[in-house]
């Protein structure tokens, strides 16, 4: 008797744990981050094409999309350099009894949102305090 | 290439319903994969759901399958763990012979690349067995529990998107148990399979094996261990 072809079984209802999670938390930071860097570019280059070009960037990059857009890619960095520091030291073979793995990841979790605000608002500051 | 949906073939479609029967006390609801590999030519309805089972205590490693969302085996999970419906599915990511049952062939082949036996080449002592000191022996102590039911592999996404190269947790745990022993004299043989940008280096760590682990093994570290080796040798 022919058979129906063997279908794949279903993988995309996997729960999802800390430890898929912040995996596929640490791959989409890492790609947004190459577009926070076109924005790091866009205000260095402002800022080299002089002082009119500077305050026409700042004022673009002062709406509230783009302060988003800014806190954003602030918390991408911090929860990429974390979570980097954190898969280093399973590198080198420690941290990985669950309980530990579980609690280095929460770290890294709200670590990665308060040094964030904390990057986010030095950003603000250093393009000249926009309220 | 992560691939986030299912063949065309492998789609879940809507089920049979059988309701519990009249007055009966103290009702679950399972949701059940089915796949019958010959309803399409027979058009009747397999009514015994297929899966495989031996020892009911956790230990051969026959029965894992994906419940609740995570990999376990089911003999030893109770329905009392879980809230809401029971959902049941074959272990992820395989290719199903019939409802419950996956193909495990490239699984068990993967295990066999690992070399799981002891390779020597210095003669035997002729008198007594090859002895360990209590210490080396408590180090394979605990990878040699693995009961090989798949349940780390096929949890783990790097192994979803390439098992056909990247050996899965629970090939590479075995493959590690072997190395660390002290009476293997094959380790660098071992080490040289492994380095390979798939073989090995298809870890990124996630740690869902660990996490599903049902005999509490950590396949994440003995491959963190693995890999320490292979850059430690360079030095």
């Amino acid at each position: 008797m022919a058979q129906r072809a063997r279908p794949l079984s279903p993988f995309m209802h996997y729960r999802w744990q800390y430890t898929n999670t912040l995996s596929i938390l640490h791959r989409i930071t890492g790609v947004l981050l190459s577009f926070g860097f076109l924005l790091l570019v866009y205000w260095l280059a402002a800022a080299a094409a002089g002082a009119d070009r500077y305050a026409e960037a700042v004022a673009k990059l002062s709406s509230p999309l783009a302060q988003l857009v800014l806190f954003g890619a602030a918390f991408a960095f911090c929860y990429h350099l974390l979570n980097g520091i954190r898969h280093l030291v399973f590198d080198m073979g420690h941290g990985f009894e669950l309980q530990t793995a579980r609690r280095s990841g929460w770290a890294v979790a709200i670590g990665a949102l308060v040094l964030g605000f904390i990057v986010w608002l030095v950003i603000r500051g250093g393009m000249g305090g926009v309220a | 290439m992560p691939q986030f949906k299912l063949p065309e073939n492998s789609r879940v479609q809507p089920g049979k319903t059988h309701p519990a029967p009249a007055g009966a006390r103290d009702v679950r609801t399972f949701k059940v994969y089915r796949f019958d590999p010959d309803s399409g030519e027979k058009n009747e309805v397999d009514s015994t759901l297929t899966f495989r089972r031996s020892c009911r205590e956790g230990i051969c490693g026959s029965c894992a399958m994906n419940i609740d969302g995570v990999n376990t085996l089911a003999c030893i999970k109770a329905t009392s763990e879980i809230r809401g419906d029971v959902k049941i599915y074959p272990l992820p990511h395989m290719p199903v012979i019939k409802d419950l049952v996956p193909d495990l062939t490239n699984f068990y082949a993967q295990y066999a690349s690992v070399k799981p036996w002891l390779q020597t080449r210095t003669p035997a002592p002729p008198d007594r067995e090859r002895l360990q000191s209590k210490d080396d022996q408590e180090k394979i102590d605990r990878p040699s529990a693995c009961i090989l039911c798949a349940c780390c592999s096929t949890s783990c996404p790097s192994y979803w998107w390439n098992s056909d190269r990247y050996l899965g947790p629970a090939a590479l745990l075995a493959a590690y148990r072997w190395i660390i022993d002290t009476r293997d004299e094959a380790t660098g043989e071992r080490l040289d399979d492994l380095e390979d940008p798939f073989r090995l280096y298809r870890c990124h760590t996630i740690m869902n094996c660990a996490q599903a682990c049902p005999k509490d093994l950590n396949p994440a570290k003995a491959i963190a261990e693995i890999k320490k080796m292979i850059a430690e040798r360079q030095h």
